[in-house]
């Protein structure tokens, strides 16, 4: 029994190494856009002018709203069809997800911007601080701290969804399980292989991430208690 | 003497309910004043109001002869001149006791974090902060250090005049008695302050003048003297007297 899962290292060993690199960096990738993407979208809905307000809720709707699959589909299969312009499926991959995780990080960064006392806000206007520099020193400081937790469960969520990529043909960790059990017939053997994979992937992500959010912990910003540190 | 403050017919409305009514003062260079008044009277909100943390209905405000309430005054570079000590300290609490000093200097005045240092440590200093403090961070801090860093904060940035909005309500009994001391240092030193407290011995010990606010309008303003050792008006009387009962009680 053990052989056919040798057999399979063996001939597929690089097959399901590169799957799990495509995976990787499918995950990575479109985690950190979302990031960037997902704060703007939080400041502007929080702090922005009215017409922005009503542009980031109306994406943040719209995404969290439809199915990551369509939005896939829309941007591989629909802009192209425009003539406009086109993707690459591992690009395409990454915009997708990247687009819609920040829909959900901007949540999780909204709830954190209002968990702070606006008490500080106010201290800070006392002293002369503009609101970018509200929000860029004194907020973001804190709103990373405090989203750590909900944010590791959005990258556990999209190390998952990542799987989508295969309906792009992106041969990411599980388009090759796929792959190798439809040339094996050992389908079994190939995706309990693939499972283990996801497993581990993100028993370590979440170590990681453990490990980061104690490295920032300061005691009465972050959830857990840390040794506290500079930033 | 020179003017540093002046509040001309003031103004505040929550919906319905007019909590300043048109309220009048100035206050000039080294003076120290403080009002006093039941709860709900409009006092915070008269502080809030003078720094725009509020916007006041009506009425004008002037620092230096600069008036706060044009619509094209530079906002935060007023703010900056107006230190404000808040009731529940509002320390960053992402930042050490030294770098929520600092912060003001560095982000809003441009200082290099060098050129800085010297203020932040006299600013410590002055309000009895020992240096081995200064790493911890606000939630290490006792209600009194805290609230002591908040006024190192606020002098830090060399302000015309500094706004208490009763510093000392938060704290445990045994900790008012360090902020006071802090802020006492403070009117030795001439700086020009407008404190709302309850702390009615330690009105009568730094103000110059001590105004009476009820219901949002001044009922009454004068010297420690008249105001609270002799107060002529019932409605102050009865005021303290409630006041020093609750003490009597504590």
């Amino acid at each position: 029994m053990f052989e056919s899962y040798l057999r399979i290292f063996d001939k597929y060993g690089p097959d399901i190494f590169s799957g799990l690199k495509l995976t990787i960096y499918i995950t990575i990738i479109s985690i950190i856009f979302g990031l960037f993407l997902g704060l703007i979208l939080a400041v502007l809905k929080i702090y922005g002018p009215k017409i922005l307000k009503i542009l980031s809720s109306l994406y943040i709707e719209i995404i969290r709203g439809t199915p990551m699959v369509v939005q896939l589909f829309i941007i591989y299969y629909g802009i192209p069809s425009t003539g406009l312009i086109r993707f690459s499926p591992f690009f395409a991959a990454i915009l997708g997800m990247g687009l819609n995780s920040a829909a959900y990080q901007a949540e999780y960064f909204r709830t954190a911007f209002h968990a702070i006392p606006v008490g500080q806000s106010d201290a800070a206007l006392s002293i002369g601080m503009n609101r970018w520099k509200i929000i860029f020193y004194i907020l973001l400081p804190q709103v990373i701290r405090i989203t750590i937790p909900a944010w590791t469960n959005e990258l556990i969520a999209l190390t998952q969804y990542s799987s989508l990529a295969m309906v792009l043909t992106v041969m990411e960790l599980t388009s090759v399980g796929k792959f190798i059990g439809s040339k094996t017939f050992m389908y079994i053997q190939s995706f309990t292989i693939i499972t283990v994979i996801y497993v581990i992937l993100s028993i370590v992500f979440t170590r990681l991430m453990v490990y980061f959010e104690k490295r920032l912990a300061i005691p009465g910003v972050s959830v857990v208690r840390g040794r506290g540190s500079i930033f | 003497m020179k003017e540093v403050l002046k509040v001309i017919d003031l103004k505040k409305s929550y919906g319905k309910n007019e909590v300043l009514k048109g309220v009048s003062f100035n206050i000039n260079e080294n003076e120290i004043k403080v009002i006093i008044g039941p709860s709900g009277g409009g006092k915070s909100t008269l502080l809030y109001c003078i720094n725009f943390l509020t916007r006041p209905d009506s009425g004008k405000i002037f620092l230096d002869n600069i008036e706060l309430t044009s619509p094209d005054t530079n906002l935060p570079k007023m703010r900056e001149k107006i230190g404000f000590v808040f009731q529940h300290f509002n320390l960053f609490m992402h930042l050490n006791a030294y770098n929520n000093v600092l912060m003001g200097l560095v982000r809003v005045k441009k200082m290099k974090i060098n050129e800085a240092k010297e203020i932040v440590e006299n600013s410590l200093n002055l309000v009895g902060i020992d240096k081995k403090l200064w790493n911890l961070f606000p939630a290490q801090l006792s209600g009194g250090q805290q609230q002591r860093v908040a006024i190192a904060r606020a002098i830090a940035m060399n302000p015309r005049i500094i706004l208490f909005d009763e510093p000392t309500s938060a704290l445990d009994v045994e900790l008012i008695g360090e902020v006071l001391k802090a802020i006492k240092n403070l009117a030795l030193k001439g700086m020009t302050m407008l404190l709302v407290t309850h702390e009615i011995e330690f009105a009568k010990d730094v103000a110059n003048e001590i105004i009476f606010l009820d219901n949002g309008v001044i009922l009454d303003k004068g010297s420690p003297e008249e105001m609270i050792i002799n107060p002529k008006n019932e409605r102050i009387k009865k005021f303290l007297g409630i006041i020093s009962k609750e003490k009597e009680n504590v």
